[in-house]
């Protein structure tokens, strides 16, 4: 996990960068157990709370799983409730959220 | 038959005793407050219903109170509170008691001391600080304010249950408790429940999103979640008749109960209700009621978002056009959610409200939620004749418990009469592999290895992604017990002597080093004692009573006898008892300076060899003979005799042996010596040689697998009746069981 600390480290403004979605996948897969899984299979814009269009099938319990180590790497703090719903879509909007965070979202 | 309680006695953050809890409900008061018991700096939130009481132990180990955990303590005074109103004859001899405690946190505040300083840089805590801590690490098992209340109250009990269901453990003890009654196994039983605050809790729960930091506010369409609270709420059940006749005062009656489980997530109730209306329904039909008869619906009521709209629509479809009049309200916005305790001191409680004409109010609850369409009682309570009340409870892991309390002079239907009880089916799992009954009649030694090998634990990925290592363990045992597993109405017994140890110091860890924010809400649930009976009843679909159950060395025994008492009493058809003990660092590690310092005998555990610490696991499906017959199950073995007993010289002497080819089934080693000196003080001395085919190390679980075994070698004809003994400190389990339909049960 220490290779998602680094690229975290060389994020940008903005859209998020390829490494930075990546190891998302990695964490997910990893810290999630979602064993079977292959990281690198997982789409950008799949969805994280449905199993429809290549969807992770993830459930609420698995959110705020996501939100804490989100917290724990990135030093991103992810708001709660309604908020947090268009973040938590897809890796490629919560990678978005992680990148754009040093301007909008409250650091911790 | 009808139950009675006579005697009621509940400690709360509103009150020292039950009088005391109830008139402060009754006025509305809230007693929310920031938590003085630690430092909760960096808590999500720092309110809580905390007991103040003075003498109650706190933080920091041994102190004025000796080695009495809080969640004890809370146990012990509500017990005796309840016992002084039941003004049981102590003296008297000629009268069985019986004691059920539930619980979830046990003595968890004082585990975080001793684990705070374990998991403290080696520098900062002397060795001598972190030896003794170690030594003092088992302390604190779910059996422990069980063993606890036993003692300081020094009356003979004659069965002593120790159970989990989490926030619905305390409900459930009247369950068992009531069962106990039914098939004459006590005369009189004191049962309830108890939980402490505890920085698991408080941490956990707040990862979980589930506190309200501005209080719980059941049904209220700005709620946020729960308050934690502690406390403990006691009663004494007896039989209608035999409490007349002593000329105790009934103060209520527990007409009916149910319990089932949702089999749907280990946090988040399934969003129709669907099986706490069927526990309704079922409570209801059991105490021969309509819900026209109900006077008050005493909710679970947490305060979560997903809780109470869920409890809306389970009481609109358990009670039809009867929930739009039926009074509703919740005491969880003004004592707190006491997790394990709540069940209870909710039915001390409603006890109360029966005898006093009144409902207590839903204090938080100002702006009703539309999706809580409920007539709720709001403000302070209000008078009302109350006859019957309807008390649900729902746990972690979807295990639901309903029950149904009336006026003191009601009459419930006639129970059904005791079941007869078979085995129809049975396996172990241990580091040389799973063994179904073929493989049990001839256990492999275990000459390597100490845990069982991963491969075997493979199950569906998908489906089993959160299941801890008992759970796992679990898991597969349940799958080999009985080809296709068991059927999805089956109930799932428990046994486990130490729960998730490894699992909660690694979330204490990290707690203290990276602050109560960052602990894991996904590993959260795993340290709840409950969680791998909710895990396995989710994975296997099984939706009746799931329960963990905890007694030392005898858990095994004690999930066999509660799977056999439930299924007897008709509130099961088939139930699954599962010992399970998974290889911990930690208990490995306390056992070694117990050994050390001669505190306990036998074998090192970290000494290498046949009978070092190992894991594993046992499963017995249990079902009703008339079931089984019906249903086409296979019959192994019929259940004779489960004989609880207090361990002394004499305690198996009034066992004999049935006719026919008798056979003892012991494990091997040190855990066995008292069992082969109590057998060789009976009736079976004579009878046959103790068999053990192989050996399997040791652990907690060793008397599931030997449960197993004679089953197995029932089902192969070798035996026409096989004895099982486990003992632990002060205790002892005798399961008899012999070939199907070979003789009337002694039982």
């Amino acid at each position: 996990m220490e290779s998602s600390s680094e690229k975290a480290g060389s994020r940008v403004s903005g859209a998020a960068s390829a490494d930075l979605r990546a190891s998302l996948k990695e964490l997910l897969v990893t810290e999630l157990a979602l064993a079977g899984r292959d990281p690198t299979a997982i789409a950008d814009d799949a969805p994280l709370f449905t199993r429809e269009r290549g969807g992770l099938g993830l459930d609420s319990l698995d959110a705020l799983q996501i939100a804490m180590l989100v917290e724990e790497r990135f030093s991103v703090r992810v708001p709660e409730g309604d908020e947090a719903r268009p973040i938590f879509a897809s890796i490629a909007t919560l990678a978005d959220f992680i990148a754009g965070a040093g301007d909008s979202a409250p650091r911790v | 038959m009808t139950v009675v309680v006579t005697g009621t006695g509940a400690v709360t953050a509103l009150g020292a005793t039950a009088a005391e809890t109830f008139a402060r409900l009754s006025e509305g008061a809230r007693g929310l407050r920031p938590l003085t018991l630690f430092d909760a700096t960096g808590y999500r939130t720092a309110l809580v219903a905390e007991v103040a009481l003075p003498g109650l132990p706190g933080e920091g180990g041994p102190s004025a109170c000796g080695d009495v955990s809080r969640t004890s303590a809370l146990a012990l005074r509500a017990a005796e509170e309840a016992l002084t109103e039941a003004a049981l004859p102590r003296a008297d001899r000629g009268m069985r008691l019986g004691l059920v405690v539930g619980g979830t946190t046990a003595g968890m505040l004082e585990t975080e001391s001793l684990l705070s300083v374990l998991v403290s840089p080696a520098g900062e805590v002397d060795e001598v600080a972190r030896a003794e801590a170690l030594s003092r690490m088992l302390s604190h098992p779910l059996s422990a304010p069980t063993d606890r209340v036993a003692r300081e109250l020094g009356l003979p009990f004659a069965r002593v249950r120790s159970l989990s269901s989490a926030c619905s453990s305390g409900a459930n003890a009247l369950v068992v408790g009531a069962s106990w009654l039914e098939l004459g196994l006590v005369d009189a039983v004191l049962c309830g429940a108890a939980d402490a605050l505890c920085r698991v809790t408080l941490g956990g729960f707040g990862a979980l999103g589930a506190l309200d930091p501005e209080g719980a506010r059941p049904f209220d369409r700005r709620r946020r979640g729960l308050t934690l609270g502690e406390g403990a709420g006691f009663v004494v059940l007896e039989r209608a008749e035999a409490a007349r006749a002593r000329g105790a005062r009934a103060v209520c009656t527990l007409l009916g109960w149910s319990s089932g489980s949702e089999a749907h997530h280990i946090t988040n109730p399934e969003p129709t209700g669907e099986a706490p209306a069927r526990a309704m329904v079922a409570a209801l039909r059991r105490a021969g009621i309509a819900p026209e008869d109900l006077d008050w619906v005493d909710a679970h009521g947490t305060g979560t978002p997903l809780n109470d709209s869920m409890e809306a629509r389970a009481i609109a479809r358990a009670l039809g056009a009867a929930s739009s009049r039926v009074p509703v309200s919740s005491q969880k916005g003004q004592i707190g959610h006491t997790l394990a305790a709540a069940g209870a001191i909710e039915a001390v409680l409603v006890a109360h409200g029966i005898a006093r004409g009144r409902v207590l109010p839903t204090g938080g609850l100002e702006e009703p939620d539309p999706a809580c369409p409920l007539p709720h009682v709001m403000g302070t309570a209000v008078a009302r004749d109350v006859r019957a009340v309807l008390s649900s409870s729902f746990g972690f892991g979807g295990m639901d418990t309903v029950l149904v309390l009336g006026a003191p002079t009601a009459e419930a239907p006639a129970p059904a009469a005791a079941r007869r009880v078979v085995v129809t089916g049975a396996a172990a799992l241990t580091p040389a592999g799973v063994a179904d009954l073929e493989g049990l009649a001839a256990l492999p030694s275990v000459t390597s290895g100490e845990l069982v090998p991963q491969e075997i634990l493979a199950l569906d990925p998908e489906r089993s992604r959160r299941l801890d290592r008992t759970a796992r363990l679990a898991a597969v045992a349940v799958a080999a017990a009985l080809p296709g597993g068991p059927p999805p109405d089956a109930g799932l017994v428990l046994g486990s002597a130490f729960g998730a140890v490894d699992a909660t110091a690694a979330f204490m860890r990290r707690l203290r080093e990276k602050g109560p924010r960052l602990v894991s809400p996904a590993e959260f649930p795993s340290l709840v004692p409950s969680s791998p009976a909710g895990h396995v009843s989710i994975y296997h679909a099984l939706h009746g009573t799931s329960l963990v159950v905890a007694d030392l060395a005898t858990s095994g025994e004690a999930a066999f006898a509660q799977a056999h008492e439930l299924v007897a009493s008709g509130e099961l058809d088939v139930a699954t008892a599962v010992a399970v003990e998974e290889r911990s660092t930690i208990v490995e590690a306390v056992l070694a300076v117990l050994f050390a310092e001669a505190r306990i005998e036998g074998e090192r555990p970290s000494s290498p060899g046949p009978r070092a610490r190992r894991e594993g696991a046992a499963a017995v499906v249990l079902a009703s003979a008339s079931v089984a017959a019906r249903r086409g199950l296979p019959v192994r073995a019929e259940v004779a005799q489960v004989l609880a007993f207090e361990d002394a010289p004499d305690a198996l002497a009034a066992l004999r042996p049935p006719e026919g080819r008798a056979v003892v089934v012991l494990p091997e080693g040190a855990p066995s010596r008292r069992a082969e000196e109590l057998l060789r003080r009976s009736a079976w001395s004579e009878v046959a040689p103790l068999a053990w085919p192989g050996d399997q190390g040791t652990h907690e679980a060793m008397g599931g697998i030997a449960v197993a075994v004679a089953v197995a070698v029932l089902a192969r004809g070798e035996a026409d009746v096989a004895l099982c003994v486990g003992t632990a400190r002060g205790r002892g389990y005798a399961l008899v069981l012999m070939q199907p339909g070979s003789a009337s049960p002694c039982a």
